[in-house]
């Protein structure tokens, strides 16, 4: 390793450590490359931090960013809420159910899970420690149950993963649909076997009604439409991603103004507002990490690693598993953004190599990098639910073990069977 | 006065944003129609970097850029504010050096033709020295508030402790 990039490391992890913003850590670092440099001059790194920008799908960033925040304006998800509440409140732990069906119904809606689980601790969160569960269970199965936002279309993380990698963004879609649907009914087995053993309940026992549920999904029809819409228009081949965020906008307006009447001009403007703010400090990580990129690639970072990496082993599974282990450490260090923008360049040359589908792998990378976020010490989700519900970080940990066991479990299920999520883009494109 | 500069700034960010939203969307419904739309894509891409240094300067003054604050977490503010001023500093020299060096590349970029819509490549060049030296007077603040306070009781420059934390993605 060059002295260069290891200043770069070393200015990187001091920053963050120091509490400086991700977004200035990872500039900083990158800038230290050109400006040490005697044959790159500093002007290129500011080249770099341009040419980020100038991507085509990355437009869906702020599209989908957008469409999320106004669906949010347009009564969806007081609907999808009353929808949940009516299939699955009836079972053992019927509330905490309520959050994971929530949970796979908003990521058809919005793309961040950390965006749906500070909506959900403020909203059902209060209810259920009410209603006699403990906050720390509470607060993990709010937390761990928004990684299935994630992977459910559409997903801001497939979105980056396709934008680094040269990957079919439509493809990412369509694979993250079955584990999504997994990932909600194993958590929702796992909540089942821990409420009936402490004799969590909820207020309504009774089995629903086939009428009653089906106005409930009547009345969030428009919700439950968008991501089967969203899929139809990318699939057909028809429109690029960065479109389709642009129509998710136009659906969510029309869905506001014409269908629930419920978007306000004052509530529309908010959603500019907060997607513009959203948007600014998601991109703002994307430009500053084009110097690390450039520095990263410059000094043949990935051919150093793989080549590392292959010479452990060259069994497709031994990789995967070992990629895993590293993304779940990595990912208990470094945020999200960061880790798909900096290690899918790394980690996809390696696998291709081996085999691996890019599609498969992605779902798989998407999943353990979000759910750094679940996890201490640096849980973005973790830390939002936990400070908006009061909860301390140990008691987080002691109830959100079975819940981690369980996501776990599934990733090495999406592991061992790639047609678990190669089945439907296989199938359809 | 500052309070109609920020207004501006987020009238400005809101416009950008709504007008991409229309560009691509009628770029898309063109090209369905066979009637490809060049210049609204290159149009479109040239307001997203400017929206995204707009909004990155109104998350940065609500203090809500994504930070990782592991191991200053725990510390009392009197510590932790001393912290936040020194990386603050190396931070707002960093933001002026971009912007220093972005002011040169756009006068060598002026030249350069951007897509295939004839529009100068500069103007998104120009972005980045802008949206840093915007970057740098909001931090610059944030940073004289911090150091005002030091003594009495210390505001941090990248959190604040009294709005609940809530950074997105």
């Amino acid at each position: 390793m060059t002295s260069a990039m290891l200043l770069l490391i070393v200015l990187f992890f001091g920053l963050m450590m120091l509490g400086a913003p991700v977004a200035f850590a990872i500039g900083i670092s990158g800038f230290s490359f050109f400006a040490i440099s005697a044959v790159m001059p500093a002007s290129i790194g500011v080249q770099q931090v341009a040419s980020a920008s100038q991507s085509f799908p990355l437009l869906a960033v702020p599209f989908f960013v957008l469409a999320g925040h106004m669906m949010n304006k347009t009564g969806i998800t007081k609907r999808l809420i009353r929808c949940s509440e009516v299939l699955v409140s009836w079972m053992a732990g019927g509330m905490a159910q309520v959050c994971i069906v929530l949970s796979t119904l908003m990521g058809g809606v919005s793309g961040s899970a950390v965006a749906d689980a500070a909506m959900e601790a403020r909203i059902l969160g209060p209810d259920l420690i009410r209603n006699g569960y403990s906050k720390g269970f509470t607060c993990a199965t709010i937390a761990v149950c928004s990684l299935i936002t994630a992977t459910i279309p559409p997903s801001l993380g497939l979105i980056l993963y396709g934008f680094v990698g040269g990957v079919s963004i439509g493809k990412l879609f369509l694979a993250g649909i079955v584990p999504g649907l997994l990932m909600m009914a194993a958590l929702m087995f796992t909540v089942w076997l821990i409420s009936r053993k402490r004799g969590y309940r909820s207020a309504t026992a009774e089995r629903p009604t086939w009428r009653a549920m089906r106005v409930a999904i009547n009345d969030a029809k428009w919700a439950l439409l968008f991501p089967v819409a969203l899929l139809v228009a990318i699939r057909g081949g028809l429109f690029t991603p960065s479109e389709v965020g642009a129509f998710a906008v136009v659906y969510a307006v029309v869905v506001g103004v014409l269908l629930h009447r419920e978007l306000t001009w004052k509530a529309a403007m908010d959603a500019l507002l907060e997607g513009a703010i959203d948007n600014g400090l998601i991109v703002l990580i994307i430009m500053f990490s084009g110097m690390v990129g450039y520095a990263i690639i410059f000094e043949q970072a990935p051919q150093a690693i793989a080549s590392a990496m292959l010479g452990l082993s060259h069994n497709p599974l031994v990789m995967l598993g070992m990629i895993v282990v590293f993304l779940l450490i990595a990912g208990c260090f470094v945020e999200a953004t960061v880790l798909v923008l900096l290690l899918t360049p790394i980690f996809l040359p390696i696998v291709r190599q081996l085999g691996v589908d890019e599609v498969h792998f992605g779902i798989i990378m998407m999943t353990m990098v979000t759910f750094g976020g679940m996890t201490p010490p640096v849980g973005v989700a973790m830390f939002t639910v936990c400070g908006l519900l009061d909860c301390s970080v140990d008691d987080y940990l002691v109830e959100a073990l079975p819940l981690i066991a369980t996501v776990l479990a599934l990733v090495a299920a999406l592991i061992l069977f790639p047609g678990l999520s190669l089945f439907l883009p296989n199938l359809l494109m | 006065m500052p309070g109609m500069i920020l207004r501006l700034e987020a009238t400005i960010a809101r416009v950008l944003l709504a007008t991409m939203v229309g560009l691509v969307f009628f770029a898309g419904v063109l090209r369905w129609f066979g009637l490809p739309l060049v210049w609204a894509m290159d149009v479109a891409q040239l307001l997203f970097v400017w929206t995204s240094f707009l909004g990155a300067d109104m998350a940065m003054r609500k203090r809500s850029l994504i930070a990782v604050d592991l191991f200053v977490r725990w510390l009392p503010p009197r510590w932790r504010a001393p912290i936040d001023l020194v990386t603050g500093c190396v931070i707002l020299a960093f933001l002026v050096a971009m912007g220093v060096l972005g002011y040169d590349l756009v006068t060598l970029n002026l030249e350069r033709e951007f897509g295939d819509s004839g529009i100068s490549y500069g103007f998104v060049t120009a972005a980045v020295p802008v949206g840093c030296g915007m970057l740098a007077i909001t931090l610059a603040g944030q940073i004289w508030q911090t150091a005002r306070s030091l003594f009495a009781e210390p505001r941090l420059v990248f959190s604040d402790p009294r709005s609940g934390e809530e950074p997105s993605l």
